[in-house]
C-alpha cells in the first residue's frame, strides 16, 4: 500500500508529499491528479509521515 | 468564374481548419516521451496522452508501432496492443486505451446543454481479429457515456472508421482544466461495464458496447490504431496534421521528460542553500495544465563550480505550471550561496519527468 510523507521546502513550509519508496514528489495543488489521490487517501483515514521524520 | 453555389456544410468544414480542429492530441502517435518506443504492460501512459488500463495485470503489451507493420498511408506511427493470453474477461473486467481531453479544449461543444454539438470520431484501426469492436466517449465522472461500435471486416488490414455522435444534452461536462471528454477504445470488457451501443447511458464507468470483440480473449491478438481525430460536426474531415513542434508542445502541457540526450545534460539552475541542498529552477517550454508531479530516476548531480555531487533526493519546492523549482539533496560537500546547476551525472539513463496529466 502506498505511504506518503510530507516534505518541507526551502522556506521551511510544507510544500509537497512524497511517495515513500518511490522517487515521486507531489505538489500541493488541488488540480494535480496525484494530489487528488493523496487527498482521497487522507479521506480514508490514513496519516502521512510528518516532514523531517 | 462566377460562384453560384455555396455549400453550408463545406463552409463549416473549412472554418474548422482555422482552429484546433482535432481535439485529440498526438492522434498520430508520433510522440512517445515516456517510453521512446519501448513496450510496457502496466496500466499507465503509453505514447504521449494515451493511457492503457487493464483491470488484470499482464494481459497484454502496448508499444508505439508494435509489430512494425506499415502504417496507413500518411502516417509513420501507431499505438499497438498485443494480447499475451487467451483471457476470458470477468463481469467487472475492463481493458482499454484512452485519452482524456481537457475541458478547456471541448467547452465549445456545449455538452450537457440543449445546444450540444455533434462530434465525429475518426481513426485508422487494424487487428488480427474481425468482428464488432467498440469504444466510448465519457464525461469526467464517467456517469454519462456513449459506447460506440464499429466493424473490422478484414484481418491484419488498416481500415478507417468514422463514428458520429449527437452530443449529450444532459449530465455534467467540465469546461475547465479538468477532464472534458474521455475517449477510449475497448480491448475487452465484462458485462458490468458494457451497455447498448450507440446511445448515451448513465450507467457508471461503461467502456464498451455489449458484445464487443475482446482482444485480450485471444492469445497473440493484435490491435493497432492511429490517425485518431475527434472533431466538431457530423462529418469526418481529413486528419489534422499539425507541425511536429506544435504537437510536441501540446503534449508537454501534460508531460515533459528531461534526460537522455547527453551524459551531462543540464536541466536546472539555482543556488546552494546549505551544504546538502540546492534550490534550482527549470523554465518549462510550455505552461503545464497544473503544477506537475515529479518522478525521477538516477543519476543526477549538483554542480557548483568545482565538483559534481550526486543527488540523493528531489522534492518539488514552490513550483508553478511554468517554472519548475525543486530542492536537490546531496550527502554533503556543497558550499552555501554558490550558484548551482543540476545535470545528469555521467548518465544517459537519468530521467526527470513532470506530469500534469488528467
Amino acid at each position: 500500500m502506498i505511504q506518503y510523507k510530507l516534505q518541507k521546502g526551502s522556506f521551511g513550509d510544507v510544500v509537497a508529499v512524497t511517495i515513500i519508496g518511490q522517487n515521486i514528489s507531489i505538489p500541493l495543488d488541488p488540480d494535480n491528479t496525484d494530489y487528488q489521490q493523496y487527498l482521497a487517501w487522507l479521506a480514508e483515514g490514513n496519516t502521512p509521515e510528518p516532514a523531517g521524520a | 468564374m462566377t460562384l453560384t453555389t455555396v455549400n453550408a456544410g463545406m463552409l463549416d468544414t473549412q472554418a474548422q481548419y482555422n482552429g484546433f480542429k482535432n481535439r485529440i492530441i498526438n492522434g498520430a502517435m508520433v510522440n512517445d516521451q515516456r517510453n521512446a518506443g519501448a513496450s510496457g504492460t502496466a496500466s499507465t501512459y503509453t505514447v504521449d496522452r494515451w493511457g492503457y488500463f487493464g483491470s488484470q495485470a499482464s494481459k497484454g503489451t502496448w508499444q508505439q508501432s508494435a509489430g512494425a507493420v506499415t502504417p496507413p498511408s500518411g502516417f509513420i506511427n501507431y499505438l499497438g496492443f498485443t494480447s499475451s493470453s487467451a483471457y476470458s474477461v470477468l463481469t467487472t473486467d475492463q481493458f482499454y486505451l484512452y485519452q482524456r481531453i481537457e475541458g478547456l479544449n471541448t467547452a465549445d461543444l456545449s455538452f450537457g446543454s440543449a445546444s450540444a454539438a455533434y462530434v465525429t470520431l475518426s481513426f485508422w484501426v487494424r487487428s488480427s481479429l474481425t468482428g464488432t469492436f467498440g469504444g466510448f466517449l465519457t464525461n469526467s465522472a464517467s456517469n454519462r457515456t456513449y459506447p460506440f461500435s464499429y466493424t473490422i471486416s478484414v484481418a491484419n488490414t488498416w481500415e478507417q472508421k468514422t463514428v458520429s455522435v449527437a452530443g449529450d444534452t444532459t449530465g455534467t461536462w467540465l469546461t475547465t482544466s479538468g477532464i472534458g471528454i474521455g475517449v477510449g477504445f475497448n480491448l475487452g470488457t465484462g458485462a458490468t461495464y458494457s451497455a447498448t451501443a450507440n446511445a448515451w447511458t448513465a450507467s457508471a464507468f461503461v467502456t464498451a458496447p455489449t458484445g464487443a470483440t475482446s482482444v485480450v480473449g485471444t492469445n497473440g491478438a493484435t490491435f493497432y490504431i492511429t490517425g485518431v481525430q475527434l472533431e466538431k460536426g457530423s462529418t469526418a474531415t481529413s486528419f489534422d496534421y499539425r507541425p511536429y513542434g506544435t504537437e510536441l508542445a501540446l503534449c508537454q502541457r501534460y508531460f515533459i521528460s528531461y534526460g537522455g540526450t547527453t551524459q551531462y545534460e543540464r536541466i536546472a539552475v539555482g543556488v546552494c542553500n546549505t551544504t546538502t541542498t540546492a534550490s534550482c529552477m527549470t523554465f518549462l517550454p510550455v505552461p503545464m495544465r497544473t503544477t506537475p508531479t515529479l518522478a525521477h530516476t538516477a543519476t543526477w548531480g549538483v554542480y557548483e563550480g568545482s565538483n559534481v555531487y550526486t543527488v540523493t533526493s528531489i522534492v518539488v519546492d514552490h513550483p508553478t505550471p511554468l517554472v519548475f523549482n525543486a530542492s536537490y539533496t546531496v550527502a554533503s560537500g556543497l558550499t552555501a550561496n554558490r550558484v548551482a546547476n543540476v545535470l545528469a551525472n555521467n548518465s544517459t539513463a537519468a530521467r526527470l519527468q513532470l506530469s500534469a496529466e488528467l
